[in-house]
C-alpha cells in the first residue's frame, strides 16, 4: 500500500514538473505552422526538455489576448504577431518587453529586426501572382500597371477584401513613386485617388479574398487568373500543377514579429524559444525548405544556392523592387480608411 | 401566494441564474462598453448613426435576414406538413434527414456551396454538359449565392419549428370542421393553418435572429456588396476597437428586437385573418 502511494506521489510530482515546462506557442496554422513544428519545436524540446504546445492563431487573436490579460490569466507564452498586430498589442499593453541581452547578447540582429515588444522572425510579401497559362501568348505581367491593364491581360482578378496594401498598389499603378506612397495616403485626397484607381478594376474583380488559403484556392480553381497572395503560398500552387508566377515588382514587404504575451508564466523559457527561433542560421535555413519566410538570423543566407535566395522576399534584388508595408501608418489610420473602404465596397 | 406555487417557481431559479450570468450580464456589458470607452462618451453611438456606411449595411443585413426568414417559412412549412402527414416511424427518419445537415459546421456547409456554385463547380459543369449554357455563369460571389446558402443552412430550424407546432394539433378538430361542412382545403386553411401558425412564426423569428448575426457565409460566398453587420463588428474587434463594435451590436440588438416584435404582430394579424 505504502509502495503504491509512493509511486503515485512520485508520478504526481513528475506531472507537476512536466506541466511546469510546457511552452504555449500561438502561431499561424497551415503550412507555416507545420514548418514551425518540424524545424524549431523538436530542437527546442531536445535542448530544454520542455514541451511545446502549439495552437493555431485565429482571426480574433488580439481579442483573445486582450481578454486573457484583462482577466489576469495568460496561458500563452509566445505569440506570432504579423500584419500590424504587434503595434496594436504593444499600444494596448498586452506584451512583455523583450530582454535582448537574452535573445541577442552579441547584438548581431539588424536594428530593423529589434523592437521593444517584438522581434522579427521572418519577412514575407504580399505579391501579385499570375497564372501564366491564362496570359495572352507571350505576355507576362511585370507590374501593377499590367494588373490594371485589362485589355492586354483580360480575365478575372482578385484582391484582398481590406484596404491595406491595395491602396498602395493602386497608387503605384497611378505613377506615385514608392517613397511617396504613405505621404499621399496620409491625406484624404490621397485615399480618394487610390480608391478611384481601384475603381477602374472593380468590374473585373468578382471576388475579394478573405484569407490566404482562399486566395490560392481561387487561382487553383480558375476562379480568377490574377491575384495577390502571400509569397509563401505560391510554391504550393506550383507543386499542384498551376503555372503560377510571382511579380516581385511593387510587392508589399512585411516584417513578421513574435512577442511574449503579458503575464506569461514562462517568460525566461519564452526568451529561450525566441532566441532559438530568430538567431540560429542552421535552423533558419532548414525552415526555408518549407517556407520562403527568412529571418534575420546572422549568416542565414551563407551558402544558400542563388535560386533559393531569389525566391525570398528579402533577397537584395527582390527587396529593391518592393515597398515596405508601413504597419504604423495603418494602425494610426485604419479606422478612418476602413470606413471609407467599406462604403466604397458597397458603391 | 400559495406556498406550493412559490416552491414551484423556485424550480425556475437555476435557469434564471444561468441566463443572468451568461446572457444578461454579458449583454449589459456590451451596452456598457458602447458608452464607456473608457470614460462616458456617446462618440461611438454617434459615429454609427452619422457615418452612412453603417446605415447601408444595417438595411442590407435586415433585408437579407427578412428574405431568408420568409423564404424559409414558405419552403419549410410544406416540408413540415409533409413529414407530419407520414406514419410515425417514417416521420422519425425524415426528421433525421432534416437534422443531419444542422449538425454540420456552418463553415463546412459554406465551403460546400463554393464547390457547387464555383466557376468550374458542379452546377456550371452540369449546365455546360447539358448544353444549357456555353460559358460558366457567375453564381458564386453573388447575393443569390448568399441567399441560397443561408437558406439551406437555416431551413432545418424552420422545419423543426413548424413540425413541432403541427404535432400538437388535435386532428379531431379537422374532422369536426369537415363534419360541419368544410371542404378539405377550407379545413386546412381555416383550422390547421391558424393552429400551426404560432410555431411557424416562432421559426421565422429564430431564423431571422440567427441570420442577423451571420458573417462567415456572406464573407466567403458573397460579393463585395454583401457586407453584413457581423462583418463590421468583426473588423472592429480585430482592431481591438471594442467601443465601436459594441455600439454596432447595440443597434443590431435594438433593430432585431423591433423586427421580431413586428413579425410577431403581423403573424398574429395574419392568423386572425385566416379564421
Amino acid at each position: 500500500m505504502a509502495g503504491v502511494l509512493a509511486v503515485l506521489a512520485v508520478a504526481a510530482s513528475m506531472q507537476v514538473l512536466a506541466s511546469d515546462k510546457v511552452l504555449n506557442v500561438v502561431w499561424s496554422g497551415g503550412t507555416a505552422g507545420e514548418a514551425e513544428r518540424k524545424v524549431f519545436v523538436p530542437e527546442f524540446e531536445k535542448k530544454t526538455g520542455a514541451k511545446v504546445e502549439m495552437k493555431a492563431s485565429e482571426l480574433a487573436l488580439l481579442a483573445q489576448l486582450e481578454s486573457m490579460v484583462k482577466v489576469g490569466d495568460t496561458h500563452w507564452d509566445v505569440a506570432e504577431l504579423a500584419g500590424g498586430k504587434l503595434e496594436i498589442a504593444a499600444e494596448k499593453g498586452l506584451l512583455e518587453p523583450l530582454d535582448y541581452s537574452l535573445i541577442d547578447p552579441e547584438n548581431k540582429l539588424p536594428d530593423m529586426a529589434r523592437s521593444k515588444y517584438g522581434v522579427v522572425w521572418g519577412t514575407y510579401s504580399t505579391v501579385l501572382v499570375q497564372n501564366t497559362s491564362k496570359n495572352p501568348k507571350g505576355a507576362v505581367m511585370k507590374s501593377w500597371k499590367d494588373f490594371w491593364n485589362v485589355k492586354a491581360f483580360p480575365g478575372p482578378r482578385s484582391l484582398r477584401a481590406w484596404p491595406q496594401e491595395n491602396l498602395e498598389y493602386a497608387l503605384l499603378a497611378d505613377d506615385v513613386p514608392k517613397a511617396d506612397i504613405y505621404k499621399v495616403l496620409a491625406t484624404k485626397e490621397g485615399v480618394e485617388r487610390a480608391l478611384k484607381k481601384l475603381g477602374e478594376l472593380k468590374p473585373y474583380i468578382p471576388v475579394w479574398w478573405e484569407n490566404g488559403a482562399q486566395s490560392v484556392q481561387l487561382l487553383a480553381d480558375g476562379e480568377v487568373f490574377y491575384s495577390t497572395t502571400f509569397n509563401g503560398r505560391v510554391s504550393k500552387l506550383v507543386s499542384d500543377g498551376i503555372p503560377a508566377q510571382i511579380v516581385w515588382n511593387g510587392g508589399a514587404l512585411h516584417l513578421a514579429y513574435m512577442g511574449i504575451p503579458k503575464g506569461s508564466k514562462n517568460v525566461a523559457l519564452a526568451h529561450e524559444y525566441i532566441k532559438l527561433r530568430v538567431m540560429r542560421p542552421d535552423l533558419g535555413r532548414d525552415y526555408l525548405k518549407y517556407m520562403p519566410y527568412p529571418s534575420f538570423a546572422p549568416g542565414l543566407l551563407d551558402g544558400l544556392p542563388k535560386e533559393t535566395i531569389d525566391s525570398l522576399p528579402a533577397s537584395p534584388e527582390n527587396s529593391e523592387l518592393q515597398f515596405v508595408s508601413n504597419t504604423q501608418f495603418w494602425k494610426d489610420n485604419i479606422d478612418r480608411i476602413q470606413e471609407r473602404w467599406n462604403e466604397w465596397m458597397l458603391e | 401566494m400559495n406556498p406550493w406555487k412559490l416552491k414551484e417557481s423556485l424550480l425556475l431559479l437555476p435557469a434564471l441564474l444561468l441566463l443572468c450570468a451568461f446572457f444578461l450580464v454579458p449583454n449589459l456589458d456590451v451596452v456598457r462598453s458602447s458608452v464607456f470607452d473608457p470614460d462616458f462618451t456617446t462618440r461611438n453611438l454617434e459615429r454609427v448613426l452619422t457615418a452612412p456606411v453603417y446605415f447601408r449595411v444595417f438595411l442590407n443585413t435586415i433585408q437579407i435576414s427578412l428574405v431568408v426568414a420568409l423564404l424559409g417559412a414558405v419552403i419549410g412549412y410544406p416540408v413540415a406538413y409533409f413529414i407530419n402527414a407520414q406514419p410515425r416511424h417514417i416521420q422519425f427518419r425524415l426528421l433525421l434527414l432534416v437534422l443531419i445537415p444542422l449538425w454540420m459546421s456552418i463553415l463546412i456547409r459554406s465551403y460546400s456551396w463554393m464547390m457547387l456554385l464555383g466557376r468550374d463547380g458542379v452546377v456550371n459543369a452540369l449546365l455546360i454538359q447539358l448544353s444549357v449554357i456555353e460559358s460558366p455563369l457567375r453564381l458564386l460571389y453573388t447575393s443569390g449565392a448568399v441567399y441560397v446558402a443561408m437558406l439551406q443552412i437555416l431551413l432545418p430550424v424552420q422545419i423543426i419549428a413548424s413540425y413541432s407546432a403541427m404535432t400538437e394539433i388535435d386532428m379531431d378538430l379537422i374532422r369536426a370542421a369537415r363534419i360541419a361542412g368544410a371542404r378539405p382545403s377550407e379545413a386546412l386553411r381555416r383550422v390547421f393553418l391558424p393552429l400551426s401558425m404560432d410555431g411557424t412564426i416562432t421559426g421565422v423569428v429564430i431564423v431571422f435572429m440567427l441570420s442577423m448575426g451571420f458573417f462567415i457565409t456572406p464573407a466567403l460566398i458573397g460579393g463585395r456588396r454583401n457586407l453584413m453587420l457581423g462583418n463590421l463588428v468583426m473588423q472592429h474587434v480585430q482592431q481591438l476597437n471594442w467601443g465601436l463594435a459594441a455600439a454596432i451590436a447595440v443597434f443590431m440588438l435594438a433593430a432585431t428586437l423591433a423586427v421580431v416584435i413586428l413579425i410577431k404582430w403581423l403573424g398574429r394579424g395574419l392568423t386572425r385573418l385566416m379564421v
